[in-house]
């Protein structure tokens, strides 16, 4: 039933890998990013709380697109990075890209749901015992916010996982270079009779993805029992 | 009063019949995305002098068609950018076979910015060259293979100097950016680039003719509008317009 070819193994330890680099990129940026939201006294927060939604709401295609002129060698970061001899474009570090910024979006939105729960008086007590602003960040919000940073990461990495519209225009569709699963099946179901690879990848991928959200539950149940 | 209304009611139903009856007769198109802007010119000049059928193009990859056709989409006209699909099709008994016929031609050629190299020998010294996918695009296929005839595959392909894009407009993006230093494309789509220039035709000698064939569906051979138009495709005046977007016609 599951028929494998060796540039499929490939994709799914890249898929793997990619997702896992691009959540662990995410997650401090978005830990930062929603302690600012929820705690920070911002003038522009709105503005701040639309632009992490921005790929949200753009079609992922475009979102490629945008870093493609940003980070390509004629984009203003993409060229200054090439001076040190850094290239993020057509290799895996351009599908973490895309991923991180892709999946960034919906791991903010789950710490900060987390971050919102946390009772206000434990940060005063906090304060009036004479704890600084990280020491409280380190010693209350961090703690507290676990449970979030954990969900948060779960929906990143299965984000991730399926990420192919800012990846293939980013990254490219490189067989054993930047060639994750979706775009692996994307290869097939443009091949006439590849439709038994496609299915494969499919299945293959469901299997990866409960395996994650079991992850998750597990990871949640046992934070809740140490908790107790 | 009440006799009134209900006399009025079937007047207007009638009127709807009527309308029915009279509407131009639809036909649809499946092309090949490369076609788009030629084919589109051609429906254009087409239904001002037919206000009797409607045409309802569809542009997407050969391949997208051909799956959407044998899923039972409705299509009077199928025109791929290679033959295999064309075959996906016919051995489904979804094609009228004597109607297909080669429409046009294209050529592969190598893009980037002027200088950067004059023929396939100047490749192996280049960093980046995007090509589409091999195994979801034609125009991939036959970069490889002309890749491999000339002897320069295995070398570009082992230093990993190779950018697979998803289709040739993304190769030429790259290129037209920059992004690389070259990339094959079709002729017809080197004349959009507004940076990267056409810099070498690939020799036909190193790859297979790229040919466009286009055929009536069987559902589109019961209709005899969709047969016309079928005509109109490969008369002089559509032939102009598709040498004007930069393909070639096949000679008879």
């Amino acid at each position: 039933m599951l028929i494998l070819s060796p540039t499929d193994y490939q994709a799914l330890w890249l898929s793997a890998k990619v997702a896992s680099a691009a959540t662990l990129v995410a997650l401090p940026v978005g830990f930062g990013l929603a302690w600012l939201l929820v705690f920070g006294r911002l003038r522009f927060k709105a503005l701040l709380d639309g632009l992490i939604n921005l790929p949200l709401v753009l079609p992922p295609v475009v979102v490629g697109y945008l870093l493609l002129l940003l980070l390509g060698r004629q984009g203003p970061l993409g060229g200054l990075l090439q001076k040190f001899g850094i290239q993020l474009i057509f290799n895996w570090k351009g599908a973490v890209i895309a991923c991180a910024v892709i999946g960034l979006p919906l791991m903010v939105r789950s710490i900060r749901l987390g971050m919102e729960q946390i009772d206000p008086q434990l940060l005063h007590a906090s304060r009036t015992l004479g704890a600084g602003w990280f020491d409280c960040l380190r010693t209350v919000v961090l703690p507290l916010s676990i449970p979030a940073l954990i969900t948060g990461s779960t929906l990143c990495f299965a984000r991730s996982l399926g990420e192919f519209g800012a990846t293939i225009i980013l990254a490219g569709n490189i067989p054993g270079v930047t060639q994750t699963i979706p775009l692996a099946i994307y290869d097939y179901t443009s091949t006439p009779g590849g439709e038994a690879g496609a299915l494969s990848l499919c299945l293959l991928s469901i299997g990866l993805s409960y395996l994650v959200l079991m992850l998750n539950t597990l990871l949640l149940k046992r934070f809740q029992r140490n908790q107790a | 009063m009440k006799e009134k209304l209900i006399f009025t009611l079937c007047l207007i139903l009638l009127l709807f019949a009527f309308s029915v009856s009279v509407e131009a007769e639809e036909i649809r198109i499946s092309a090949a995305a490369s076609l788009t802007d030629a084919v589109k010119d051609i429906i254009a000049v087409y239904q001002q002098n037919h206000a009797e059928s409607q045409l309802l193009p569809n542009f997407a990859s050969s391949g997208a068609l051909a799956k959407q056709i044998s899923a039972g989409a409705p299509a009077d006209i199928y025109i791929s950018a290679n033959s295999k699909w064309m075959q996906y099709l016919q051995q489904q008994g979804l094609i009228d076979d004597p109607s297909e016929q080669v429409l046009v031609q294209n050529r592969l050629v190598f893009v980037g910015m002027p200088g950067t190299a004059k023929s396939m020998a100047d490749l192996p010294g280049l960093q980046r060259i995007a090509i589409g996918s091999p195994k979801a695009t034609p125009v991939g296929r036959y970069s490889e293979q002309a890749m491999k005839n000339a002897g320069i595959y295995a070398h570009l392909q082992n230093e990993q100097k190779l950018i697979l894009a998803k289709d040739v407009r993304q190769a030429l993006l790259y290129a037209d950016r920059g992004e690389v230093d070259g990339a094959f494309v079709y002729h017809t789509d080197a004349l959009l680039a507004k940076q990267a220039k056409v810099l070498f035709a690939v020799p036909q000698k190193l790859y297979p003719a790229v040919v466009y064939p286009a055929a009536l569906t069987v559902t589109g051979a019961g209709k005899p509008e969709a047969k016309v138009f079928f005509a109109y495709l490969f008369s002089s005046l559509s032939q102009g317009v598709f040498r004007t977007f930069g393909f070639v016609i096949p000679e008879e």
